[in-house]
């Protein structure tokens, strides 16, 4: 089968090379994606068998548009799982982001503190609330990169250190008065003269991008590759420090955007919004084949996974269960989702 | 020696001056504390009967940390064990069996996750993210559509002995479950100095490989640990439940935060091995010390900040402290 | 206590008969005999791969032999693990430390055996005992401190107290002092003299001869698998006579002095001091291979890793006229490459594809501004996967499927790309198969012909004449002698360097 054994040894010419012709296995991310996939496709075919008025056109494009936001997240989260590193403040930093936002554009004459902000332009509001939830990206690094305290430690933490900050700000509640009225022009642009939002088509956007870095650059091979072995990575010339930096300030900034367009969207500045947002995107993640170990994953996976857990939830909601049982739901779907990854990759390679 | 010195000691001293500080200063924003004296007698009692709760947990969660471990769930455990015991208390289950079920439904949580992480081999910070989801839905379940909390109203009512457990003081002015924590942390403190669960502990977080080869079934302590951990979570629920006279699904929601603090604030190491259980006794003091002790200077809402700080900064002094240390 | 048997009819503690162990094309051991007698430390000396390890995994019940049998006492003994080898008493102190840090001394030394009741311990028998034994060995360690408190030699000694105190006949030390300071291992030889006089045998492994010299009643040196000689060390004639036995009388050696060496120095290091260096200096030439030959512990990783910036040193490095940065990063833009000596865990992402690991060190010449050439990159992996004959059916397979030889191979791919002008090789054939070893070989002389330098650290002196233009001897961390290879090269000078011979005690 082999021909490359065959050339002799220090043959320097590349005329020869031989072609690595047919029966490319398909990588082990595109197998599971494969599964992910299929699995969010058969739970849609089964949920609309059982759920009345489910298999709708409008119904499948909910189910993307209604999660823009965790899907947006997911991606930063995505990167820094597969780097080896969780990061749990994303939530956390859609409400500082937001509450920033708000505060830094309400206007300086307000009739009680609440109503009473910084008065900057709003997309100077914008870009300084962005600053804002980065700098909790950056508080992340130093932390895990800096003074090697677990992730998960360190991630819980600024989760709420940030939600703590939006609380100050917000008094415990939120601010959504005395706002310009551009302020709520961002989240809630429609595009193409369609019922879809900016944000929306920011998040379809963002995840091209996010698959076209982890395919196609060097900086999706670092992550990777500082996942797979941070020793090797540092033994092979690559900064993980530097890198790992990068991502968590990557994933901040998108914490950061969400965090201003749903702020935008409804027009107020909520300590609370974003509540379990990090609890999602990492479900997401993991439903989608994204291996805590670091190494392995992909955003496409994590995209179906999303899907996933949306017709979930959106069937459970469709079979007039109680909105409670999303958690139970998604405990079992994330369980069962390791379980059969563990299982088929095992078996797979066997 | 003066860095083992700050190593072991320093949690007293910032016990002491959190109190100090709040004694000193007399700001009585919430009527909370009368005359705004910290230290005032009833202030004290109000502050140890509010941390039963995490007082119960702390210990059990530093031998857990110790062996390398974590348990995410604890905060839904303590919800669930809230809402079975307000449950059956409001349906005319006699006191003593309310109390056997509901530790027996700890022993359960407990061994769920000590089966998802020994047999299944779940990473430990995944398989308590499942449960803390898991939990949390059944005790949002167990609680009627439309109504917050297991509460008196409709036609039940919570019997009379329901806060014995959590409020009324039996002595000194505490209530039973401030004894039951401070019973269970000396039990532990003795578990963790002369037996074999303690040793081990120690023994499977230390060097796994050293007590596996010395023939000790690290998986079984660690199962145990977990179960300890659940039971110790169901007691605070009950706690907490008496406390409030309700069973509320949400009532320890980031409990878990709070337990991974007070252990961190006790001088546990990430990579386990060492942490003693009185140290993270004293650290839930402090820490609710602090939580009750600021509403005397600030508004509530710079709780969840203060909190999230004090988290960061127990994490770097432990790495810090650790970096010293580590100079044979 | 295991099968603690105090007949004194055995003159022999071990026996051992013919044992054999067979793997695929090699035979590790080769019908090996000898006894060894109760209280006394036995040696046991060879060369790397002369089945020491082999033969040690044997008594430990981590392998099963191919054939032959041994007796402990007289009675058969045949381990199926190493947890029945320890209860029938016979203990093996690792490399690595199994001690817990956070427990007391006394609490490790009873780890595992404690006695207790309804789960709480109980005091016993067995407390006095472990801390009597103790204090037999060492009366120094306190057994109420904390063992993080202990150094590296006090913790080998507390694990030693916990061998001979769980009932241990025989306690096997492997390579012990690797290490220790000077005084540490005085300390440690007093301890293994006090075992002695307690009816404990020690089989003491080590390549130091001065220490076997020192501490040793019989050694047994073994070569290629086979059993050479077991005698008293007082019939020894020697250092001389146990570096004939182990080295035998030729080395297979097929050195060809190399024409195109030229003068030029590419890289100077002068006087690099760290935790283990003591001011080593040396320089290298453009289209040199130069060795670097030491035992366990001498110093050869340290160098490899500070001459790429891994690890802080101090000293100045100088590489093609400049002081190079200390960062692996910096050292590969300069043009030093490493093949690690871990290769799975320092040298591989064995969890990706060959594909992925092969262009890590350069990636810049396979993108544009940060965005991949996939074709280019997937040409270069199937490119060098030919020219090094990784036995692989596609550069897709990962990595952790391939045999050691060819994972070997992926990382001298990873080093080739990456244009470097001097490679550093840690121990580059560990663990791989002879056909793989010889084309490893045969690409560094290409290399080397190529204008490449070449750094080869090694434990393995047939590799070292095998390649070498000039080779230095490292002992303890500093670097004693250079020697120029040749067909009349000293091989007993070297041996009698690296085994401590320059800094000389016993002649």
């Amino acid at each position: 089968m082999s021909v490359l054994s065959h050339l002799p040894a220090g043959a320097q010419s590349t005329a020869e090379r031989p072609r690595d012709s047919g029966g490319r296995r398909m990588s082990d991310e595109s197998f599971i994606n494969l599964l992910v996939a299929s699995v969010a496709i058969v739970l849609f075919l089964a949920a609309s068998a059982m759920v009345p008025n489910f298999f709708q056109f409008q119904n499948m494009v909910n189910l993307v548009t209604n999660n823009w936001a965790v899907i947006s997240l997911g991606v930063g989260v995505t990167f820094l799982l597969v780097s080896g590193n969780f990061d749990l403040s994303v939530g956390g930093q859609v409400a500082l982001s937001g509450v920033l936002a708000v505060w830094f554009a309400q206007s300086t004459a307000g009739a009680n503190p609440l109503a009473t902000g910084l008065g900057l332009p709003t997309w100077l509001a914008m870009a300084c609330a962005l600053a804002g939830a980065m700098a909790i990206g950056g508080l992340n690094a130093l932390f895990v990169v800096r003074f090697r305290v677990p992730s998960i430690i360190v991630t819980l933490g600024t989760m709420m250190v940030a939600r703590g900050i939006a609380k100050v700000i917000t008094e415990g509640s939120q601010r959504n008065t005395n706002l310009p009225d551009d302020f709520g022009a961002l989240g809630n642009l429609a595009m193409f003269g369609t019922s879809i939002k900016f944000p929306v088509v920011l998040m379809v956007v963002l995840v091209l991008v996010a698959v076209f870095i982890e395919r196609k650059t060097v900086f999706g091979r670092l992550t990777y590759w500082i996942g797979a072995n941070p020793v090797t990575s540092r033994l092979s010339g690559v900064d993980n420090a530097r890198h790992l930096t990068c991502l968590y300030l990557f994933s901040s900034a998108i914490a950061g955007v969400v965090g201003i367009l749903l702020a935008s969207e409804f027009k107020s500045g909520f300590s609370a919004r974003g509540t379990l947002m990090e609890f999602d995107a990492l479900v997401i993640a993991l439903l989608g084949g994204v291996a805590i170990a670091g190494g392995f994953g992909s955003v496409i996976g994590m995209f179906f996974g999303a899907l996933i857990l949306a017709v979930v939830t959106s069937a459970a909601t469709g079979l007039v269960l109680s909105p409670d049982w999303q958690f139970i739901l998604k405990a079992v779907a994330v369980f069962l989702a390791i379980m059969t990854q563990t299982w088929a990759l095992a078996r797979r390679n066997r | 020696m003066a860095a083992g010195f700050l190593r072991d000691y320093y949690i007293y001293f910032v016990l002491l001056g959190i109190v100090v500080i709040l004694s000193v200063a007399n700001i009585d924003r919430y009527d909370l504390f009368e005359r705004g004296n910290f230290l005032y007698p009833k202030n004290i009692i109000n502050v140890l009967r509010v941390s039963a709760p995490l007082l119960m947990l702390a210990g059990a969660f530093c031998l857990l940390m110790v062996s390398g471990y974590i348990d995410l769930s604890v905060g839904s455990a303590m919800s669930l064990g809230a809402v079975v015991y307000a449950l059956l208390a409001i349906n005319g289950v006699p006191i003593v069996a309310c109390v056997a079920i509901t530790v027996v439904v700890g022993v359960g949580l407990g061994a769920i996750n000590g089966f998802l992480v020994v047999r299944l081999k779940i990473t430990p910070v995944i398989a308590t993210l499942i449960t803390l989801s898991l939990y949390k839905g059944i005790a949002l379940l167990l609680v009627e559509d439309g109504v917050s909390a297991i509460k008196s109203g409709g036609g039940l009512k919570m019997p009379a002995w329901f806060n014995d457990f959590g409020r009324d003081g039996v002595l000194l002015g505490l209530p039973m479950a401030f004894w039951l924590a401070v019973a269970v942390t000396v039990a532990l403190i003795i578990a963790q100095n002369r037996s074999l669960l303690g040793k081990y502990a120690a023994a499977t977080g230390g060097n796994p490989t050293a007590a596996k080869l010395s023939g000790i079934n690290t998986g079984r302590v660690v199962f145990g640990l977990y179960v300890l951990v659940g039971v110790a979570a169901a007691l605070a629920g009950m706690a907490r439940s008496s406390f409030m006279s309700l069973g509320d699904p949400l009532s320890g929601d980031g409990m878990e935060l709070s337990a991974i603090l007070v252990v961190l604030l006790g001088g546990t190491a990430f990579s386990g091995g060492e942490g003693k259980v009185l140290r993270s006794f004293i650290g839930a003091l402090i820490i609710m010390a602090l939580t009750v002790g600021m509403l005397t200077l600030v508004p509530a809402y710079y709780q969840t900040l203060v909190i999230g700080a004090a988290l960061l900064a127990a994490a770097a002094s432990n790495h810090l402290i650790s970096r010293k240390k580590s100079a044979f | 206590m295991g099968f603690q048997v105090s007949d004194q009819r055995f003159p022999y503690v071990l026996s051992i008969e013919g044992l054999t162990k067979d793997y695929p094309g090699v035979r590790a051991v080769d019908d090996v005999s000898f006894s060894i007698e109760r209280s006394t430390v036995h040696c046991l000396v060879g060369e790397n791969g002369a089945g020491k390890s082999t033969l040690v995994k044997m008594l430990t019940g981590a392998l099963e032999p191919t054939s032959g049998r041994m007796q402990i006492l007289g009675a058969d003994y045949a381990p199926a693990s190493p947890s029945e080898a320890r209860e029938r008493g016979i203990a093996t102190l690792f490399q690595e430390l199994h001690v817990v840090n956070e427990l007391t001394v006394q609490e490790n030394l009873t780890l595992g055996m404690e006695r207790s009741r309804f789960g709480f311990l109980v005091k016993s028998d067995l407390d006095e005992r472990v801390v009597a034994t103790l204090a037999a060995i060492e009366p120094s360690i306190d057994p109420a401190a904390d063992v993080s408190s202990l150094s590296v030699a006090q913790k080998q000694i507390v694990e030693i107290a916990r061998a001979a105190s769980s009932g241990a006949n025989v306690i096997i030390m492997d390579e012990p002092t690797a290490a220790l300071s000077e005084r540490e291992v005085d300390r440690l030889f007093d301890v293994i003299r006090r075992l002695r006089e307690t009816d404990v045998t020690v089989i003491y492994i080590s390549h130091k001869l001065d220490e076997i010299f020192k501490l040793g009643d019989a050694v047994t040196v073994l070569r290629d698998g086979k059993h050479i000689a077991t005698k008293k060390l007082a019939d020894v004639d020697g250092r001389s006579e146990l570096i004939e036995m182990m080295i035998g009388r030729a080395v297979f050696h097929d050195y060809a002095p190399r024409a195109n060496v030229s003068d030029e120095t590419v890289l100077t290091a002068e006087g690099l001091s760290n935790d283990l260096l003591k001011d080593v200096s040396f320089h290298i030439g453009k289209g040199e291979i130069v060795g670097f030959y030491g035992l366990v512990g001498a110093g050869k990783t340290e160098i490899a890793r500070a001459l790429f910036g891994a690890d802080p040193v101090s000293g100045t490095i100088t590489f093609k006229g400049r002081v190079v940065d200390h960062s692996p990063k910096s050292a590969i833009a300069s043009g030093i490459a490493l093949v690690p000596e871990e290769r799975r865990t320092q040298g591989l992402f064995t969890s990706l594809t060959i594909a992925r690991n092969i262009p890590i060190m350069n990636m810049g010449k396979l993108s544009d501004r940060g965005v991949v050439r996939s074709a280019d990159e997937r040409a270069t992996a199937i490119d060098y996967v030919g020219r090094l004959r990784v036995a692989t059916e596609s550069v897709d397979k990962y990595v952790e499927k391939l045999s050691g030889g060819n994972q070997q191979k992926v990382v001298f791919a990873k080093c080739l790309f990456a244009d470097a002008d001097l490679l550093l090789l840690d121990e580059p054939t560990r663990g791989v198969d002879v056909g793989a070893k010889t084309e490893i070989y045969d690409i560094i002389r290409t290399l080397a012909d190529e204008g490449n330098s070449v750094a080869i650290f090694s434990s393995e002196l047939e590799e070292v004449l095998g390649l070498c233009d000039r080779i230095f001897l490292l002992f303890d961390g500093s670097l004693e002698d250079e020697v120029a290879n040749g067909p009349d090269v000293d091989i007993p000078h070297i041996l009698n360097v690296v085994t401590g011979g320059a800094q000389g005690a016993v002649p």
